[in-house]
């Protein structure tokens, strides 16, 4: 991982360090650097999901205060109109450093407070190029947030927002690209794991997690100066917890796959030096929602581009399912601080579709 | 008895001389690091200031008020990438500390380098949660939104714009000159203390050297006698210098909200916490002072030592080119030069000077007891040389200083008087029309008087001929109509009626730095280039202007090219009692209900005295307790010089005096000594006050203040003389009352020093 100034704010987030830096080291419950001092004034503990926890809708598109880490996010695979693939993807993290209530107030913002950090990713990689962007910020001011009804969700003057009709529009503007989305969900949520509860460890240590799967997404992408009329679907994850990597465990592998069967497929796994623990969720066309375990599936590398395994074969006896996943040519890191690869696939094999892949943990990350 | 508790029984039988070695260490110490310390730390302060103006610009609000969290969530709401920057004193020692967000910042890496250095440990930069709450009533903060000083990429919402990210002109330049006169301040503090430190090691010495002789009998080497000696003061320096440095960081505390107050208010340069605190240096240079002050004997002395009569003659070539140097000086540091050289070449004539002089004196008196006084002062002045110096150069220092802060302080206010004649300050919004409002003025003279009021106008003006002191550039003032609150200024050089002629656009006048610096005087012909349009002027008036080191062209309104756009304008009013609401609603109404900016010109001439008092604080007390420290030094060491004489003073009974005759001519002398040192550094005084203002200013600030000598204050340190006189005498009596058996040994060393 590359070394940065300590003033650089995204040594800050522990929330990367958690998900993608696949570092070993045992301080990931408080391996805050710059502000750690701040981060640990907690007189109390966040909280920890559970298997007994379930999902609650609305709230739960909402932040969760009490809990340390939470993420909304969107991949999606789109075509203009000349057919051409462009794929998306928009992030936004929450990292709480000091938890909260959901109904206790934040502090007055002209206390710069730091109960919370938020970062947000954007990238949109087409023709073979990636086009990345990161933004910052501390929560309570305004300057970002999240609010469940209506969704919200905003850091700068990037903004999921759901309108009057039911519609999702996502406005985000990088340095020399930008895209404005307007996303129609089709089809419930879908919980992973037990009832939401997605288990990331043998020993039980996991996160709640749903997704939703089938979202139909209509707009426009603006690449150097260039628009772009765009159509496609969409794959939107809200996920939460406060403890997600154990000691030990290097980076995780995830998938979100659009069978052109009209199934769904999410599959993960993450990887320590003793092997992995994967597991995953098969949503069939019609709608009905397996959890996969591990031994349900084979995930695994094919060849690699460098030291990122770009080619996978993936195999759901159950279903039949043997597919082969893998990226456009071409460079999908995220050059963040925290650096990871998130790219559109192609997939393969028994069942032809699309997708997208995220890879953290390998070293020319 | 071993050796150790051998050598160091003499400060068992002379306490106060131990202690007085110690006090000596410690007060230097704590002067010396206390200066270093607010120095240190301003230069840092500076550096810092100059990384963090280099790239930036801030946003500010377009109807002036100041700026919020709300703001900073509006602007990046909007996608603008800004930055809260929070000033606010620091809660423990002086200096503000800067809360950031590091969050915010990161949006500046895509422009380059962050503002943000260091870590967040308050040195001087903190998270900005922790600095909002150090916010409160008495330190209410100052919030600045900082963005790249580059195109934005975004528009800007309505109702914010871009400002410079400035503290005023050419910042560092002033700053660094205010310390680096406190810097040679504060050295010649250093050798002052250096001076009363050898004085008083050096009678302990003396008054040691039977102990020592002793010693060697007993088969003591003399090597190892010394190696002990050197071990001794080590010890002592340890034991001293770090309570003086704990003092020192008190004294700083205590000095530095002052201090950091007048670099804000003088020089824009704020002084930031936690910056140039280096406990190491000022403890090395305070053990480099003792070692040498104390122990120089003990280093192998140089082949040509150069004593006699050369010392004489070296001595007088020192303080000549002193004196031929100060006058001609190019550089700060040749000027520094200069006065090490006149101060080197007076310490060392000094003594000799008084001792021939009194001896010159005693030879011509018929009357045996003034005979005698001068004989004895000749003793003394040799004696007591280094205390002696060191007293003169202190009363030098106090007096120079507080002419200096006087005569500053009284041409500051005078000028600042006529700059500020007018009771407001009337700022003209940006964007709208000045010409709307003249055009006002001129047609409401019963509101206010034609003479009343004057349109000031500041922009950029070119001197195209090359001259690379003024970097091409300088700052141009455009007054209209010259009405009599200008034509009162006050002119350094003038031609005939030159208000008249700069009225008719026949001219122009320049401030005193850049006729310095080009050496323009009046009559010459300068070339500006204003909004493109190169004017050749002759020089009318050359005026001062303090406080700033930039050069300045003044002109009329008639003679400026049409197409020069000003950065600022003002409008300087005098509406008498009760004018100036209605003469701002009228404005307002004219610049269509943009209000104007309005400044009380007496609030600003409150925070100028309370700037002046705060920025001499601290070189007024450098100069205090240096003074305090020689003259305590002096009445110290001359009471145990002359008790160590006192058995050649009870030969004046023997001879038939009373012992209240004897107290009165041991009294006399005692007086004659003190005055003598401050009748002779009165001429140093007076000198080093006009190195001062007539090379040192202008070489650091580019403008000179008038000579100017204060006999009030000569008559002051006069009298304080005449205490330590009388304080030695008052000794001096108790100990003539009492028997003395042998005579003691500082004097004895050398058969009496006769």
């Amino acid at each position: 991982m590359k070394t940065r100034a300590l003033m650089n704010p995204m040594s800050l987030v522990l929330l990367l360090a958690l998900l993608l830096a696949g570092c070993s080291d045992d301080n990931r419950e408080t391996g805050f650097a710059g502000l750690a001092g701040l981060g640990q004034q907690q007189s109390r503990p966040f909280l920890q999901p559970g298997p007994g926890d379930r999902l609650n809708f609305p709230a739960d598109f909402g932040p969760h205060p009490g809990y340390r880490i939470e993420w909304w996010y969107l991949t999606a695979n789109l075509h203009t109109r000349d057919g051409r693939p462009l794929g998306l993807q928009w992030t936004q993290f929450r990292q709480g450093l000091m938890p909260r209530d959901a109904d206790e107030p934040p502090p007055p913002a002209s206390l710069w407070p730091l109960q919370a950090a938020w970062m947000a990713h954007g990238a949109v990689s087409f023709n073979g190029k990636h086009y990345f962007e990161e933004k910052l910020a501390r929560g309570d001011l305004g300057q970002a947030g999240a609010s469940a009804q209506p969704l919200q969700v905003w850091l700068d003057d990037w903004q999921l927002e759901e309108q009057a009709d039911g519609r999702w529009r996502l406005q985000v503007r990088g340095d020399n690209w930008s895209y404005r989305l307007w996303m129609t969900l089709e089809g419930d949520p879908v919980p992973h794991g037990d009832h939401g509860f997605s288990a990331k460890s043998a020993s039980g240590e996991g996160s709640m997690y749903f997704s939703l799967v089938n979202i139909a997404i209509t707009g426009q992408v603006q690449v150097n100066g260039e628009t772009l009329e765009v159509r496609g679907r969409g794959w939107f994850d809200r996920e939460w917890s406060s403890r997600f990597l154990k000691s030990g465990q290097q980076g995780w592998d995830w998938f979100a796959l659009h069978l052109d069967s009209g199934d769904k497929v999410m599959v993960f796994r993450l990887r320590d030096q003793d092997g992995t623990f994967q597991s995953g969720t098969w949503v069939s066309a019609g709608g009905g929602v397996v959890a996969l375990a591990g031994e349900d599936f084979r995930l695994e590398p094919v060849s690699t581009r460098g030291a990122v395994p770009v080619r996978w074969r993936l195999q759901i006896p159950g279903y039949g399912v043997d597919l082969g996943i893998e990226a456009p040519v071409g460079d999908y890191r995220n050059p963040g601080l925290y650096p990871y690869w998130e790219s559109p696939v192609a997939v393969s094999g028994s069942h032809t579709g699309e997708g997208y892949m995220e890879l953290t943990g390998y070293q020319s990350d | 008895m071993n050796l150790l508790s051998a050598l160091f029984s003499h400060y068992r039988r002379h306490p106060l001389q131990l202690l007085a070695l110690a006090l000596l260490i410690v007060l230097a110490t704590m002067l010396w690091s206390s200066v270093s310390q607010l120095t240190a730390q301003a230069r840092d302060s500076l550096g810092q200031s100059e990384r963090v103006l280099g790239g930036y610009r801030q946003l500010v609000r377009s109807d002036g008020q100041a700026l919020a969290v709300s703001d900073f969530v509006v602007l990046r709401r909007a996608g603008i990438c800004v930055m809260p920057w929070l000033e606010v004193e620091a809660a423990a020692g002086p200096g503000r500390v800067i809360g950031v967000d590091p969050l915010a910042a990161a949006c500046f890496g895509a422009f380059g380098q962050s503002p943000v250095t260091g870590t967040l440990d308050g040195k001087p930069f903190m998270d900005i949660s922790q600095a909002a709450e150090l916010v409160g009533e008495d330190n209410p903060g100052e919030l600045t939104l900082l963005v790249p000083d580059r195109p934005l990429t975004r528009s800007l919402p309505p109702g914010y714009r871009t400002a410079a990210f400035e503290s005023g002109p050419d910042t560092g330049e002033l700053g660094r000159s205010f310390l680096l006169n406190l810097d040679a301040l504060s050295l010649l503090v250093l050798l002052i203390t250096a001076l009363l430190l050898r004085s008083v090691y050096l009678l302990g010495q003396a008054q040691r050297a039977e102990s020592f002789a002793l010693l060697y009998r007993f088969g003591v080497a003399p090597v190892r006698i010394q190696l002990l000696r050197a071990l001794e003061l080590i010890l002592l320096a340890a034991l001293c210098i770090l309570p003086g440095i704990w003092l020192g960081r008190l004294l700083a505390g205590v000095l530095g909200e002052g201090f950091a107050r007048a670099l804000d208010n003088l020089f824009d340069v704020p002084l930031y916490a936690g910056q140039g605190q280096n406990g190491w240096s000022p403890a090395l240079v305070m053990v480099a002072v003792v070692s040498l002050a104390c122990l120089g004997d003990l280093l192998p002395r140089p082949a040509a030592v150069v004593t006699g009569a050369r010392k004489y003659w070296l001595a007088s070539g020192l303080l000549v080119s002193g004196l031929v140097l100060a006058p001609v000086a190019a550089s700060l540091t040749m000027a520094f030069l200069a006065v090490a050289l006149v101060f080197a070449g007076t310490g060392l004539l000094m003594p000799g000077v008084v001792s021939a002089i009194a001896r010159w004196r005693a030879g011509r008196e018929s009357e045996p007891l003034v005979s005698w006084r001068y004989s004895e002062l000749g003793v003394l002045a040799r004696r007591l040389a280094l205390p002696l110096v060191a007293l003169q150069f202190a009363l030098a220092m106090v007096l120079a200083v507080q002419a200096l802060v006087a005569v500053f302080e009284a041409t500051f206010d005078q000028w600042l008087s006529r700059r500020l004649a007018a009771e407001y300050f009337l700022e003209v919004p940006p964007g709208a029309d000045s010409h709307k409002a003249v055009t006002w003025l001129q047609t409401h003279g019963d509101l206010l008087a034609p003479d009343d009021w004057y349109l000031l106008a500041r922009g950029q003006a070119r001197l195209p001929a090359g001259d690379t002191a003024t970097d091409g550039t300088a700052d141009l003032l455009v007054l209209d109509p010259l009405v009599t609150m200008i034509t009162r200024w006050q002119l350094l050089e003038q031609t005939d009626k030159p208000w008249h002629r700069l009225h008719r656009g026949d001219g122009l006048m320049v401030n005193e730095q850049l006729a310095r610096r080009r050496g323009t005087g009046v009559g010459d012909r300068l070339p500006v280039e204003i909004a493109g349009h190169t004017l050749t002027l002759p020089v009318l008036a050359v005026y001062p202007d303090y406080g700033r080191p930039a050069a300045e062209v003044l002109v009329s309104r008639a003679s400026v090219p049409a197409g020069f756009r000003p950065s600022f304008e003002s409008f300087a009013i005098n509406p008498g009692a009760d004018g100036i609401r209605s003469i701002v609603a009228a404005l307002q109404q004219v610049w269509g209900g943009v209000e104007p900016e309005l400044r009380d010109n007496r609030r600003v001439r409150e925070l100028a005295d309370r700037v002046f008092h705060q920025t001499f604080v601290l070189t007024r007390t450098l100069a205090l307790v240096t003074l305090i420290l020689a003259a305590a030094a002096l009445l110290m060491m001359g009471w145990v010089f002359l008790s160590g004489r006192i058995w050649y003073y009870r030969l004046l009974v023997v001879w038939g005096l009373s012992q209240r005759q004897a107290l009165a001519q041991l009294a006399r002398l005692a007086l004659m000594l003190t005055c003598t040192v401050a009748v002779l550094a009165l001429p140093l005084g007076i000198w080093l006050t006009w190195v001062l203002v007539a090379c040192i200013n202008p070489l650091a600030f580019g403008w000179s203040l008038p000579m100017a000598v204060y006999p009030g204050f000569w008559l002051e340190l006069g009298g304080l003389s005449l205490l330590v006189g009388a304080g030695i005498a008052v000794l001096m009596a108790r100990q003539l009352g009492r028997p003395v058996l042998i005579p003691a040994s500082a004097s004895a060393q050398d058969g009496g020093a006769r």
